[in-house]
């Protein structure tokens, strides 16, 4: 096939804004009128909310002060509508949205803030996950906390166990994470020319954003707009809504542009996170090295929303044998509410995880049947026409052994193909 | 004591929303001013460099110089939806929905040729450059720019939709094809442990991944280079230090995360085995290519000191903890 711009390393079109500082961020935008917007967040991870507003509206200068009363239709969630915008009975984390404060600058809404009541009445929390899925564990969301089960069983494990060699099993265990993207989150609201209320942000998924406003507002999709303005990172830490409807809110209401910016420190406890995985791997090879059996418990901790649990979870779930072929496979991923901060969308989306597991068992496996890492993969590797877990055929394009031998030849690894 | 080992890691990743979702992107072509072409497409420019992958898609669809291109992505009253800038799918799935619309503009272009021309057909017409012209008498020929006088800006125009090919698993065997297509890619990490402190020094890392074709081989590089670097924040340093639910390192005071003096250079090898499914053979990449680089790292501290750590992240302490647990095990024993 001849190519004439595929292949080529063309400038990066974005490339001179960025660097020259010329690229216009949300942050950098003001407009005439503009009002400033501040949240007001959770200080407790779970408890019982009464909110009193009045003080903090008689302060001159505070325009309005938002909470859930003032939304139409209080809700939004990226699979699941399980967030509320402003909560209105209960909160669930550290950080989830209670209030927006509108004020004609930002040390007005910092002294708004500061002089809104909340009584908390605090309940038990539950922050480890295989807690959360005992039946007599404090509740987040309903009556229960498993939010997802996935399964996956391929032949027999019973009869593939036995026929191994060797087995390994081992539970290994991954940590929360940030996205730590450049650019905190910010947004400016306002109504245009045409009086579509309009929302410039930094997001992933700008139609999904118009959705999830147009729903919360109850008005036609036709009547918002988002505007998607250089994005400072994002890494999967903007694929849930964080000040979008809070700003259309405002506007609507107001009719004035609004404008919020996050701290650090509030980015933290606004987006968020990798899911912390606990995964208990069992898995089994004959003499020669020959994958015969794999057993995987993947529990995620998806905090206090689902936001793309079950998504994650699945995608754990799919990938946790590896790119192996293995004849029998057992793998159940769950995914549990706590009352930690939620956890959603980063690069790799819970594939990312799992190789801390498979890839461990396959070193430790060599090293029991006295084979060099590089040979027991290449015993059970896919290649084309290889069958996954799912029973998915990998017709083409399938390079793994390639980019194995491509490292090895440069890396000089230390060989033993033959087991003990 | 310094030790130094080696370890290998390998992964596979599978592109889109995946399991039968609908997984849909649009995008719209439309003829401008002056000859230059518009592609009006929804898909979010986080970094990774989508606008410039799908402009060269584009531009290869056209025949054209990608300055004669105006790519617009930005507002949502302007562009059709292209689904989300995730799960590895913008230069898949909408590289596939800019070819498709692009495509069809020049069936377009064709039809209105063949009036403009005055021929009995528009086949054998050819659209290269900016031009409609027959090969074998290339006095019939009209330009886009010409095209523009008369048409107007925005009056010719084409869509193009892509939906990815899935398959729902069973929900009680989980058999199905949940994901098309996937990546492949293999790290090998050499490190230095230092027994003393803890701290673990990454002193070579070979790097191959799979990406179908490159669209654009050195942001290719600046996505490789990108998700080593993320991984070594995951496994060697970022901790939120998160207590009852609450974040106590919630800044980058606090909260590490690597910087270019904690990086190397790394030895980017990209493998190129075109996927027939995808515009010119290209598969995305930006997730994968963090994906192998953990086990790397972790089997070769195994490698350097005979510790398996299970437990992320691997800080100096916690290193230095999981050595004298070793000892302690191997003294009773």
């Amino acid at each position: 096939m001849r190519l004439d711009v595929v292949g080529k390393n063309i400038l990066r079109v974005d490339a001179l804004s960025k660097v020259t500082g010329k690229a216009l961020y949300p942050e950098d935008i003001y407009m005439e009128n503009m009002l400033y917007g501040k949240t007001l967040r959770s200080k407790v991870p779970h408890a019982y909310i009464r909110v009193d507003t009045s003080k903090a509206e008689r302060i001159d200068g505070v325009i309005k002060i938002f909470t859930h009363k003032d939304v139409p239709k209080n809700e939004y969630g990226v699979v699941l509508k399980d967030h509320e915008v402003f909560c209105s009975q209960k909160v669930r984390r550290i950080g989830d949205p209670i209030a927006f404060v509108v004020a004609k600058d930002l040390k007005t809404c910092h002294l708004a803030l500061e002089n809104i009541r909340v009584e908390y009445e605090e309940i038990e929390g539950v922050f480890d996950p295989i807690e959360a899925m005992k039946d007599d564990a404090p509740k987040v969301h309903g009556d229960s906390n498993i939010i997802y089960h996935f399964k996956i069983r391929k032949g027999d494990i019973k009869e593939g166990f036995k026929n191994s060699h060797v087995i390994v099993e081992n539970t290994y265990k991954t940590h929360m994470v940030d996205h730590a993207f450049l650019q905190p989150e910010s947004g400016v609201s306002f109504i245009d020319e045409e009086g579509r209320i309009t929302v410039i942000v930094a997001t992933q998924y700008p139609h999904y954003d118009r959705e999830e406003i147009a729903s919360a507002l109850n008005m036609p999709e036709e009547s918002v707009r988002v505007i998607n303005a250089n994005v400072g990172g994002a890494f999967g830490g903007r694929e849930d809504i964080s000040l979008q409807i809070h700003l259309a809110l405002a506007t609507k209401e107001l009719n004035r542009p609004v404008k919020t910016v996050y701290s650090r420190e509030e980015s933290f406890i606004a987006h968020a996170k990798r899911h912390p995985m606990i995964m208990k791997y069992k898995t089994g090879a004959d003499r020669d090295g020959k994958l015969l059996a794999l057993e995987a418990e993947i529990i995620g901790d998806s905090g206090a929303y689902a936001s793309w649990a079950m998504n994650v979870l699945r995608k754990s779930g799919v990938h946790a044998s590896g790119p192996y072929e293995i004849p029998n496979v057992k793998v159940d991923s769950i995914a549990v509410y706590t009352n930690n901060p939620f956890t959603g969308a980063m690069r790799g989306f819970g594939a990312t995880q799992v190789p801390i597991a498979y890839e461990q068992q396959m070193d430790i496996l060599a090293e029991k049947l006295g084979l060099d890492p590089i040979s027991i993969r290449l015993k059970n590797m896919f290649r084309k026409g290889s069958v996954t877990a799912t029973g998915q055929v990998l017709t083409e394009s399938v390079p793994l052994q390639e980019c194995l031998e491509r490292v090895v030849e440069r890396m000089d690894f230390p060989r033993r193909e033959e087991a003990y | 004591m310094k030790k130094r080992g080696r370890g290998i890691g390998l992964a596979f990743y599978g592109t889109g929303y995946g399991n039968g979702f609908p997984d849909v992107s649009r995008a719209r072509i439309r003829l401008l001013d002056d000859g230059k072409v518009g592609i009006y497409v929804g898909s979010t420019e986080v970094g990774q460099g989508a606008k410039t992958v799908l402009m060269q898609i584009g531009a290869e669809a056209l025949k054209l110089d990608v300055e004669e291109i105006v790519f617009i992505t930005e507002d949502t009253s302007l562009t059709p939806d292209a689904g989300t800038a995730a799960a590895s799918r913008q230069t898949y799935n909408t590289g596939n929905a800019v070819k498709i619309a692009c495509e069809n503009f020049i069936e377009r272009l064709k039809e209105i040729a063949k009036e403009e021309l005055n021929l009995n057909s528009s086949y054998g017409l050819k659209v290269e450059a900016g031009n409609i012209f027959l090969d074998f008498f290339p006095q019939k020929k009209i330009s886009f720019k010409e095209l523009s006088k008369s048409y107007g800006s925005g009056n010719i125009e084409a869509d193009g939709e892509f939906v990815a090919q899935t398959i729902m698993m069973d929900p009680e065997t989980g058999q199905g094809a949940p994901y098309w297509p996937y990546t492949f890619n293999a790290c090998g990490i050499e490190l230095v442990v230092d027994t003393l402190t803890g701290l673990v020094e990454i002193e070579r890392a070979v790097f191959a991944q799979d990406v179908g074709r490159a669209v654009n081989p050195h942001l290719v590089e600046g996505q490789m280079d990108g998700g080593f670097a993320m991984a070594l924040g995951y496994i060697l340093f970022e901790d939120l230090n998160l207590k009852d639910g609450k974040i106590y390192n919630n800044k980058f005071s606090k909260y590490l995360i690597p910087t270019a003096m904690d990086t190397i250079k790394v030895e980017n090898i990209i493998v190129e085995d075109p996927e027939s499914t995808a515009p010119y053979g290209a598969k995305g990449i930006g997730e994968p290519v963090m994906i192998p680089v953990g086990p790397a790292i972790l089997n070769a501290i195994y490698d350097a000191i005979g510790v398996r750590i299970t437990e992320l992240p691997v800080t100096p302490e916690r290193l230095i903890k999981a050595i004298q647990e070793d000892n302690e095990r191997k003294e009773e024993i």
